[in-house]
């Protein structure tokens, strides 16, 4: 341990009466014992990395907006969440389309689905003017099915702000050509 | 021939730095110490998002990996206010100890007419109780709904957390959306853990 060794009294011939020096070291493992007992206890039981949060915002239920029209389905990107991971999606092709079926396409979260993204988005953007509020024709939709994971709609709600999308779209029911189109993929 | 022997000592290492690191640790551990709490495990996905989750005023809405649905304020006075209020709602009454007891509780998922039961177990036994996850439908007007009406109108101020698992799975999401919309919430936070951000990206 951190012992000081007094080496004190040892001046010799001067004929001085000394007091007994007192030896001034303390045995310290007992108390570095327990500071690393705490200090392991205090790594375990802490949580380090708060946790984040992204704020989602959903459309009023209630609220009935009238002046909405269709969305075209050449500035659409659908992207349907399946099981395993797996995301399906339709780039500028409505379900209802009969080149639907050879356009359904299949990709992985993580960096494929974002190049997906940034590609449909790169050439919807390109392909039409901006609208009035100056944000991109480019608008994605997101469709959870029932076969998906919380995790899976995050991630791609995060993908949205990684691409910087700012038209999505989040519906949680499919039409009856999307089941149609999507069959054994999304039943549980 | 004299050999000369060097003199033997004790190994002596002087531990006083590492000593005094390992104190300067201790105080840091013990300075941002958050405990973890006892509350439903649940794994939450990671967003690159950089918002900062609430300390204080937040209701946490958990659910777990098999779908069940945990309920949680943080402040105690406010979950009392909260199980007053739903008490009044739904004609069942409290006593002062079930109500000490349910404030102590960060986060509960029981069904109300097993609430009662749930509060007067004893202490040692509470944590070893599998809970069965408040009542959530499609309908938008279940169980869940009427605590979170219940927390609010104990504190208007409160946010609304969600804290998801990541296989839960997405219909159990939708239904508690869809309890949270019938009473007009339109907007909350989605707790998530960080992650670095790919190269390049920049935060606007």
């Amino acid at each position: 341990m951190s012992a000081i060794v007094e080496t004190g009294g040892s001046g010799k011939g001067d004929g001085k009466v000394r007091g007994k020096k007192l030896n001034t070291n303390v045995d310290m493992t007992p108390m570095v014992d327990l500071g690393f007992l705490l200090i392991t206890f205090f790594m375990l039981a802490t949580t380090m990395s708060k946790p984040t949060s992204m704020t989602l915002n959903v459309p009023d239920k209630t609220e009935k907006n009238d002046e909405t029209e269709p969305l075209k389905a050449s500035k659409v990107l659908t992207l349907f969440l399946g099981k395993n991971d797996d995301v399906y999606y339709l780039d500028g092709v409505a379900a209802d389309d009969p080149k639907a079926e050879e356009s359904l396409k299949t990709t992985r979260f993580g960096s494929e689905l974002r190049s997906v993204i940034f590609e449909s988005s790169n050439r919807i953007n390109a392909a039409n003017a901006k609208d009035e509020k100056g944000y991109g024709a480019f608008v994605c939709v997101i469709k959870p099915t029932v076969v998906s994971t919380y995790k899976n709609m995050v991630d791609v709600l995060d993908e949205m702000a990684i691409t910087k999308s700012k038209k999505y779209a989040l519906v949680d029911n499919l039409t009856d050509s999307e089941k149609k189109l999507l069959g054994d993929k999304v039943k549980p | 021939m004299a050999i000369v022997k060097p003199k033997k000592h004790p190994p002596h290492m002087d531990m006083t730095p590492m000593v005094d690191l390992a104190f300067l640790l201790l105080t840091f551990f013990i300075m941002t110490a958050t405990f973890k709490t006892n509350d439903a495990e649940v794994t939450t996905p990671s967003s690159v998002s950089t918002i900062k989750v609430p300390d204080d005023k937040i209701m946490i809405i958990s659910i777990d990996k098999t779908g069940k649905v945990f309920f949680g304020v943080d402040a105690q006075p406010t979950r009392i206010s909260m199980l007053d209020n739903i008490a009044q709602s739904k004609g069942i009454s409290f006593t002062d100890l079930e109500k000490k007891k349910f404030s102590l509780q960060s986060s509960f998922g029981f069904p109300l007419n097993q609430l009662k039961a749930y509060l007067n177990t004893p202490d040692g036994e509470m944590a070893q109780i599998k809970q069965p996850g408040i009542p959530v439908d499609s309908t938008g007007t279940s169980e869940l709904a009427d605590w979170v009406y219940a927390a609010r109108k104990a504190d208007p101020g409160l946010r609304i957390a969600l804290k998801g698992d990541n296989l839960a799975k997405f219909p159990v999401f939708k239904d508690v959306l869809g309890n949270l919309q019938s009473q007009n919430i339109n907007r909350f936070n989605l707790i998530t853990g960080s992650e670095a951000a790919p190269a390049g990206f920049k935060m606007d």
